[in-house]
């Protein structure tokens, strides 16, 4: 009992028995979550777990469908990113919501101006507390310069600033390291040590186990909506993690051994070059001079950090993006670049990386959703297209109840199956997928793994790009890493391992980096 | 404890029966507001519900449906065109030039015949039309403002072809032979109005468009997600082109229909035109983000504003009162829309797992 009690003062903030429901699928199935006290408490699971819906309700940002949050004991009702501020809850979301118009100061305070004469903003002690919160981070920055000049990791510290400023108890990061290179994390870490030493409690959110493993003291793994595991450091190792996270012993995966067929390339790329559109943050990340092949029935994966030019590759290749200088060729034959419909005709399609952005119609029927990239008459045939849109349905395992349903009705691994069948659709020679698993449950990425592997066994050419070193172990023949625009190394199969992915991709990697995560979570 | 779980899908179910019920009517909404009023106004005014009556009625709603089943398809890709009324004007003008005025070659004029006048002004609004297109598709230009400015445009022109005056008499003379020219919007086919003829016509055409063939679907696309659109190898910017062409197509087909029905073509002919025409497309169900409405929804949309007009004036409401009423269907069409919107989103998780339940069983 008095032990109970002792975890009961420990335990800041709780989530109680949360259910959050979407259309086609419950992200949250009565989950509980408590967080530490002064700790660095963190959730792990795959994509599509469920962890950035937990974060977005404890933020105010979306209301559970059921359960209650408790604050010190206290029900308290959180229904929008006020309330949460109020009680002392701030995020800062893995896509940044810096305005990059504004200045630093005045993102620190948006929405919470310091006024004078309850009228005219007071920009001179704004910009001081900016100063302040900054310094304390061990950040100072002229906070009179524009956001969007500041590089991805320092507009990281700016939403941490600001959360500081709030007065912010609880600060919840959601995949803070997924854009930043390794010199970059290593800063942040020694501000998540600082942050906890003066007592502030930290949510932090990755996927990233040796980054975990170092940082947190308390660990809650959610898989499929659901906590499915919850240790203490001591307790949570490498194995255990991977085991909850999956669902299955780790190395399960690699059994299905893959080789490398010997057959004729299909795509040749040389020279790729890309320039970053201006004003863009993504200038640095532009493509230079890259040159690969791509051989029948072979999966490639290409791996890097956030911004190394992976989506730019993909873009580029299926004619979305204009290139400066270099050629593409299937067959030997050259294709025109730049435009959709010349890929397309030769065989390359892209699925995109944002499917409710680049991909879905939600308007739109599973059947027509399925046959928009296809090649039709002039009159379209509704039996025709019912018939093919079912047998793929079949051959990808697409969980619909009725075609004519809205697409939105699917989950997102079903959605990522309509999508992955309209490009089958144009029957092409090689295709191209941007995070072929984002927001996909951990049932549905075996099985599209499995479907792919199938399909390249049939001949089909597959480049896939991911940001996660296990699914890149999982489903590539061989690996492109890119970094900074430019491939940095190449691995088969055999070759592949967590540690020299990472290094490969990080464009500066010091040895202080995995010291300082260490000294800083002690 | 037992008992609620027991209780929980019963009442559910009950739930989800009542909600799909209000999703039904709410769906149906257009049509059931047109039926609503047919009877309303029958009951209230006896002289309503007579053949001439409703001949009438459809001669005036014939204008306005032909203006926003001409519009849905722009509005479908999520774009607007405020420059329908004008173009109406303007291709009214175009006509009372050339059946009055014709071309003068060396002192001696000629006159064109009527088919060529129709013709000739039907060019001269695609020009517009190609205009919209362009700015929107290719310039980028956002569509309130591209066709602002060429609604502003065509009204000018229409302005300077007559420096502000009327073109009367466009009945044609025997001697410059083009007479006949007033058929256009006065004849009849089978007891009915050509104008009326041609607004059935031109949906017939359309809804098969919409419905049956690729660029039908390709509209729809562009509307849901026009980057989707793109990356599955649609031509954006040339179904958008061909969206406001031919919705300007339509705009010269009722500046003809009025001209041809006065006799007489003036220069403000058509103005407010394209606000009666949006207010058609969003009362049959069409979204203004794009992506989401029909054909069939805008007719009915046109119609019911048409009876809602006619309605009024013969039970002697005040005029100004029409134009308050008008407002206030709007503004609750556009309202039920989003009620429509947010009712789908709550039950169609519900529906799809029930769906996935009774499969199961």
């Amino acid at each position: 009992m008095s032990h109970a009690h002792e975890v009961a003062a420990q335990v800041i903030l709780e989530a109680r028995n949360i259910t959050k429901r979407f259309p086609g699928n419950v992200a949250l199935d009565c989950v509980t979550f408590r967080v530490y006290r002064g700790q660095v408490n963190v959730l792990i699971g795959e994509n599509g777990a469920g962890k950035s819906t937990l974060m977005r309700i404890l933020a105010g940002a979306e209301r559970a469908d059921q359960g209650e949050l408790f604050l010190n004991g206290r029900p308290i009702a959180v229904d929008t990113p006020r309330d949460a501020s109020l009680h002392g809850i701030s995020i800062v979301h893995q896509e940044l919501l810096t305005l990059t118009n504004l200045k630093i100061s005045e993102n620190i305070f948006a929405g919470r101006e310091l006024c004078r004469a309850a009228l005219l903003v007071d920009e001179a002690t704004q910009d001081r507390r900016s100063s302040a919160a900054l310094r304390q981070l061990r950040k100072p920055m002229d906070v009179a310069i524009e956001t969007g000049r500041l590089s991805l990791g320092c507009r990281q510290v700016v939403e941490i600033a600001r959360a500081l400023d709030q007065g912010s108890r609880i600060l919840i990061l959601d995949e803070p390291t997924s854009a930043l290179s390794a010199s970059e994390a290593e800063s942040l870490f020694e501000v998540i040590a600082d942050l906890k030493r003066s007592g502030v409690t930290i949510i932090y959110i990755s996927h990233r186990l040796h980054e975990l493993l170092h940082l947190g003291d308390r660990f809650t793994v959610l898989r499929s909506g659901r906590v499915v595991g919850e240790a203490t450091r001591a307790d949570a190792t490498r194995a255990w993690i991977v085991e909850r996270m999956s669902g299955r012993k780790e190395g399960a995966n690699s059994a299905c051994a893959m080789t490398l067929p010997s057959r004729p390339s299909v795509l040749k790329v040389r020279g790729l070059t890309l320039r970053g559109s201006v004003g863009d943050e993504a200038a640095q990340a532009a493509l230079h001079d890259v040159a690969f092949d791509l051989r029948e029935g072979e999966i490639l994966g290409v791996y890097g950090l956030l911004g190394a030019g992976r989506t730019e590759l993909v873009e580029a290749l299926a004619g979305l993006r204009p290139i400066a200088s270099g050629a593409v060729a299937i067959r030997g034959q050259k294709v025109r670049t730049g435009s959709v419909r010349d890929a397309l005709r030769a065989g390359i399609v892209l699925m995109p990386e944002d499917r409710q952005r680049d991909g879905l119609f939600p308007e739109l029927s599973i059947r027509e959703n399925v046959v928009m990239a296809a090649k039709t008459g002039i009159i379209l045939s509704r039996d025709e297209e019912t018939k093919r849109v079912r047998r793929l349905a079949a051959e990808l395992h697409i969980a619909a109840k009725d075609i004519e349903l809205p697409v939105t009705t699917l989950s997102g691994g079903n959605q990522q199956k309509v999508l992955l069948a309209r490009c089958l659709m144009c029957s092409p020679s090689v295709l191209l997928m941007d995070e072929p698993t984002r927001g996909v449950d951990v049932g549905a990425k075996a099985e599209i793994y499995g479907i792919l592997r199938e399909l390249a066994g049939k001949g089909l050419s597959i480049l896939f790009t991911s940001s996660e070193i296990e699914e890149t172990q999982a489903l590539a023949h061989r690996v492109l890493v890119f970094c900074q625009g430019q491939i940095s190394a190449e691995f088969l199969r055999d070759e592949l391992n967590d540690e020299a992915l990472f290094a490969a991709a990080s464009p500066a990697v010091t040895a202080a980096a995995s010291a300082s995560i260490a000294g800083g979570a002690a | 404890m037992n008992s609620t779980t027991r209780n929980q899908p019963r009442t559910s179910r009950f739930a989800w029966a009542a909600a799909r019920a209000v999703l039904f009517f709410l769906r149906a909404r257009a049509i059931l507001v047109l039926l609503l009023l047919l009877v309303l106004f029958s009951v209230l005014a006896p002289e309503f519900l007579t053949a001439n009556n409703l001949s009438i009625l459809t001669k005036h709603v014939a204008i306005s449906a032909l203006l926003a089943v001409g519009m849905t398809f722009v509005v479908l890709t999520g774009g607007i065109d405020l420059s329908v009324g004008s173009i109406a004007g303007l291709g009214g003008m175009v006509a009372g030039y050339l059946l009055t005025q014709g071309f003068s070659f060396g002192g001696a004029m000629y006159f064109p015949p009527v088919a060529v006048v129709i013709l000739l002004t039907i060019c001269a609004c695609l020009v517009v039309g190609a205009l919209n297109g362009w700015l929107v598709a290719k310039a980028g230009v956002a569509p309130f403002i591209a066709t602002l400015g060429t609604l502003y445009i065509a009204r000018g022109a229409a302005l300077l072809i007559s420096n502000g005056k009327t073109f009367p008499n466009l009945g044609g003379g025997a001697v410059r032979g083009n007479t006949g020219f007033p058929a256009f919007g006065q004849s009849f086919m089978l007891h009915v109005p050509t104008p009326v003829w041609m607004m059935v016509a031109l949906f017939a055409v359309t809804w098969v468009v919409a419905t049956k063939t690729p660029f039908g679907r390709h509209v729809y696309a562009i509307g849901g997600n026009e980057r989707a659109a793109r990356l599955a190898g649609i031509r954006v910017a040339q179904v958008k082109v061909i969206t406001y062409v031919f919705s300007a197509f339509c705009a010269a087909l009722v500046g003809l229909i009025i001209a041809a029905q006065l006799e007489a073509a003036h220069p403000a002919t058509g103005e407010s035109f394209e606000l009666n025409a949006i207010a058609a497309v969003v009362l049959g169900g069409t979204s203004l983000m794009g992506g989401r409405g029909s054909v069939t929804g805008s007719l009915i949309g046109a119609f019911v504003i048409g009876v809602l007009a006619d309605g009024l004036v013969m039970l002697g409401v005040s005029e100004f009162w029409q134009i308050v009423i008008k407002g206030v269907v709007i503004v609750l069409a556009v309202g039920l829309d989003q009620l429509q919107t947010r009712l789908q989103a709550r039950i169609l998780p519900y529906l799809t797992t029930a769906q996935a339940e009774e499969g199961k069983s």
